[in-house]
């Protein structure tokens, strides 16, 4: 296999309970079946990457799990996603709730237009409403954890679309992750920044999947095989083959997932 | 690239017959005259007015702007309730079209159905394009004597003899025609103006930046609110006051309903007038000084109307045409 | 294809549902209401004008309309055929003056101006004057044309209805020829033709059906214009004379003198004017808004 291919180093935890499970899902985009009977689980804690060639529905999937494509009426998913058993498709499922505990950090960092520290507040004060210095506090603790808290603590009050575009997909880490989810997608995370900031972000989920169930959706194979410990295979809307990420960089069983992990298509 | 060789070749045969091709420089320089002309027309405009309104300015002095005696037999000018009208009913206009041009906006672009979305926003445009006179017979014949039944004469009623909203919303003439009624009419005709614009400003912002604030679990109202109109930011209030220059210079449809009164009323629910309905009224049987007077009008509006515009074309740096 | 279930499972920490303050559902929910509702009071304005001009203006329309002339104050019947006619003559004449000239100066904005800093001044001033209240208008052209040759005119009303009209189509010219693919100009120069040459006979025939759509939209926009030609064409109940000079006949101000007169043939006319001139208008801008659409 691929020699150059750094993997994960960390162990994987098989007695980890399933946090997301996903059964017979299907996805139509209007009349098209953008995704067909997709099954899978995701493991408490830990990094699942979903790999495969563009248009195979890798992002289409990860939109499913905070139902961001409700916003989008032509778009219907059936089948169940259940978040800790509970199915999170179904129509008595508050949306806006759902999307508190399961966030999502996008392609592009999207810095909404108010000040950093309002960022990170903003999700907090949509939920709770804490006292200023525990703020203070989450806030704090938040940019800390997303590695940005030295570059931005004498700058809190100034807008958040000053900082670079690493610092601003930080930010955006800090804001999620403020809010306390259970789960954190991550939409391509590092396609739109440079080599120094993926590095910086990727260390970044290291430490995040001590707390975070992360689910990452990446055309960087390399990406895959340093970060995650579960890599799903997708393709036309299926998925080919899900194992331990080792599994599937070093032994996959499917020809065509070894075809796409070694390059020879995709 | 068939299609345009046959296009080209009759020019090309005519740009080589032509030594140093004359047609060109014609080309070039009527086109530049003609784009001079757009500064040229401004510039008369303003000169025009300055120039036929200086024996009225010159007679009355600063009094002008502030006397509100408004005499033709003894040939007195004052302009004060004619710009306190003017300004009164666009405010109102603004009071009451900036809200519902909003939520037009807002409606347009984050909860119609996609099906419902063209042939409202069509709906909405087709309402600038109803001419200006329109609204003033629909105003006059149709909304006039139903406010004056519905709402003049049961709020006077009610509020006679309170302080403050006893003096500012009570009729003496219950009418139907007002300042009040004016800026209404007013509001609805700037609310395609404004709702287009931010309707077209709210649809340019990145969708990414939408869902992520969705994405963090905000209602439509909070996105709307705290993530959609501060991206959109100053070129909301370009788009507003783009509707104030519209609503400050309206003529016809104000000229209706406003009541035509040369006095100053405590009460927005009195007839007043605005510098737009005075001219309109008075011009063809003006003479002398009473001409020069209105265009000295004509020159405030124009000054006011060119600050408001200049701000807002700034502001909302070229959205749309209109 | 969900992996083997663990033996021992640890147990997922308890999560309770319904973090969602009430007040932030009812907040919502107000808004979206008041969104929809603002915009069907704003659709139902629109049809009440609509449904008041065909209830009043049908009524009034007749044959006799269309071939009468306006009737003098008291008496009978009458029509508002020489309205219609000098109204049309008036907007053809506005779209005469304004057609070649905005044409020539959008075409200046947008293929010899780029980068100069009086073409973005120019393109500013064009913007405010698309805006600027067209009484302002009428009293420029009183001033300048009215006033020194001695009495309105038709000539003046046809210059005033062309100066609203030239930033409408200065603004869409210029916004049409940007949207010609550059390479298509190019294309035009490395045969050898001239600028002037690219331009009338690639760029211009590119952009045509935009451009027809300018010039639609200012037709639509000056047509139903009053207030500026009550200082330059005036009105009268006559025929107009061939050489346009003295008042001419026409419809907006027709309807703002017949609309509030004591007399019911002429409050009668003035709603069949209405009726005539918003459906010319509100047709002429839906054909406006399919040939941008159709041409996208």
């Amino acid at each position: 296999m691929l020699s150059t291919l750094e993997l994960s180093p960390q162990t994987l935890d098989a007695d980890a309970p399933v946090r997301i499970a996903v059964k017979n899902l299907d996805f139509y985009y209007g009349e098209h079946k953008a995704l067909k009977n997709i099954n899978l689980d995701f493991r408490d804690r830990h990094v699942t990457a979903l790999i495969g060639p563009s248009g195979c529905g890798k992002s289409t999937l990860l939109r499913i799990f905070n139902r961001i494509y409700s916003l989008y009426p032509e778009q219907k998913a059936t089948g169940e996603i259940l978040l800790d058993g509970r199915n999170i498709i179904s129509n008595n499922v508050d949306v806006n709730e759902l999307r508190s505990r399961i966030g999502m950090v996008f392609q592009k960092p999207t810095p909404f237009p108010m000040s950093i520290y309002d960022n990170v507040a903003f999700g907090i004060r949509l939920y709770e409403k804490p006292p200023k210095s525990e703020l203070d506090d989450r806030v704090e603790g938040a940019l800390r954890r997303a590695a940005l808290w030295d570059e931005v603590k004498d700058k809190l009050k100034s807008s958040g679309m000053g900082l670079s575009g690493g610092q601003q997909q930080r930010l955006c880490i800090a804001r999620t992750i403020a809010q306390k989810p259970e789960v954190i997608l991550f939409d391509e995370p590092t396609s739109a920044l440079d080599p120094i900031s993926t590095g910086k972000i990727e260390d970044l989920l290291e430490q995040l999947k001590a707390d975070f169930t992360i689910v990452i959706v990446t055309h960087n194979m390399q990406q895959a095989a340093r970060i995650s410990q579960y890599t799903a295979f997708m393709y036309l809307g299926e998925v080919i083959e899900f194992d331990a990420t080792n599994t599937i960089f070093m032994n996959p069983h499917k020809k065509q997932t070894q075809d796409y992990v070694t390059g020879r298509f995709g | 690239m068939a299609a345009v060789t046959d296009q080209m070749a009759p020019g090309a045969h005519v740009a080589r017959k032509t030594p140093k091709g004359t047609f060109d420089i014609v080309f070039r320089n009527a086109s530049f005259l003609s784009a001079l002309f757009v500064l040229v027309l401004l510039a008369g405009i303003m000169l025009s007015m300055v120039i036929g309104g200086w024996p009225a300015f010159r007679e009355m002095g600063l009094g002008f702007l502030t006397s509100s005696v408004w005499d033709t037999q003894n040939d007195q000018y004052g302009a004060l309730p004619a710009i306190v009208g003017t300004l009164s009913t666009a405010l109102i206009a603004l009071v009451i079209g900036v809200p519902l041009s909003l939520g037009i906006a807002v409606y347009l672009t984050q909860l119609a159905p996609p099906w419902f979305k063209q042939p409202v926003s069509t709906a909405i445009e087709l309402l600038a394009a109803v001419p200006s006179i329109i609204y003033g017979m629909w105003g006059l014949f149709v909304f006039v004597p139903l406010w004056a039944a519905y709402v003049q004469v049961p709020l006077s009623n009610i509020i006679e003899g309170m302080p403050i909203i006893g003096t500012v919303l009570y009729s003496r003439s219950p009418s139907g025609l007002g300042i009040l009624t004016a800026g209404i009419i007013l509001a609805f005709m700037i609310i395609p103006f404004i709702a287009s614009i931010v309707r077209d400003m709210l649809d340019q912002i990145p969708s990414v930046l939408r869902e992520s604030a969705y994405g963090i679990g905000a209602t439509t109202w909070e996105v709307v609110r705290h993530v959609l109109v501060p991206q959109a930011g100053v070129s909301i209030i370009g788009a507003v006051m783009l509707g104030l220059g519209r609503a400050l210079g309206e003529t016809m449809a104000v000229t209706f309903v406003v009541g035509n009164a040369n006095r100053l009323s405590a009460s927005i629910m009195d007839p007043g007038s605005t510098i737009a309905s005075r001219i309109a009224n008075e011009f063809n049987e003006a003479l002398g000084l009473q001409l020069n007077a209105l265009i000295a009008l004509g020159c405030i509006l124009f000054f006011v109307t060119f600050v408001v515009l200049v701000i807002a074309r700034i502001l909302v740096a070229r959205v749309k045409a209109f | 294809m969900s992996l083997t279930t663990p033996s021992t499972v640890r147990p997922l920490p308890q999560v309770t549902w319904g973090r969602v303050r009430q007040s932030r559902r009812t907040a919502d929910r107000i808004m979206k209401v008041t969104a929809a509702g603002f915009t069907f009071l704003a659709i139902f304005v629109l049809f009440w004008i609509l449904g008041m001009l065909v209830v009043k203006g049908l009524g009034g329309l007749s044959a006799a309309t269309f071939t009468q002339i306006t009737p003098g104050p008291g008496s009978e019947g009458g029509g508002l055929a020489n309205a219609i006619v000098g109204s049309m003559v008036l907007t053809f004449l506005g779209i005469a003056v304004a057609t070649p000239i905005g044409v020539l100066a959008g075409t200046y904005l947008a293929e010899y101006g780029k980068g100069s800093k009086l073409a973005d001044l120019i393109r500013f001033i064009n913007d405010i004057l698309l805006s600027a209240p067209s009484i302002l208008i009428g009293l420029f052209v009183y001033v300048i044309m009215v006033e020194p040759l001695g009495g309105y005119s038709g000539w003046a009303g046809g210059v005033a209805l062309g100066i609203i009209a030239i930033p409408v189509i200065v603004r869409t010219t210029e916004d049409m020829l940007r949207l010609v693919p550059g390479p298509l100009r190019e294309a035009g120069s490395a045969l050898g033709a001239p600028p002037s040459v690219v331009i009338t006979s690639i760029t211009w025939r590119a952009a045509k059906s935009g451009m027809v759509t300018g010039i639609l939209l200012a037709l639509a926009r000056i047509a139903g214009e009053t207030a500026p030609l009550i200082f330059t064409a005036l009105n009268n109940n006559f025929w107009f004379s061939p050489n346009l000079l003295g008042g001419v006949s026409n419809l907006p101000v027709t309807i703002y003198q017949f609309a509030s007169a004591p007399y019911e043939n002429w409050q009668q006319l003035a709603w069949a004017g209405s009726l005539i001139i918003t459906v010319s208008i509100l047709v002429l801008s839906i054909i406006a808004r399919r040939i941008v659409r159709g041409g996208k």
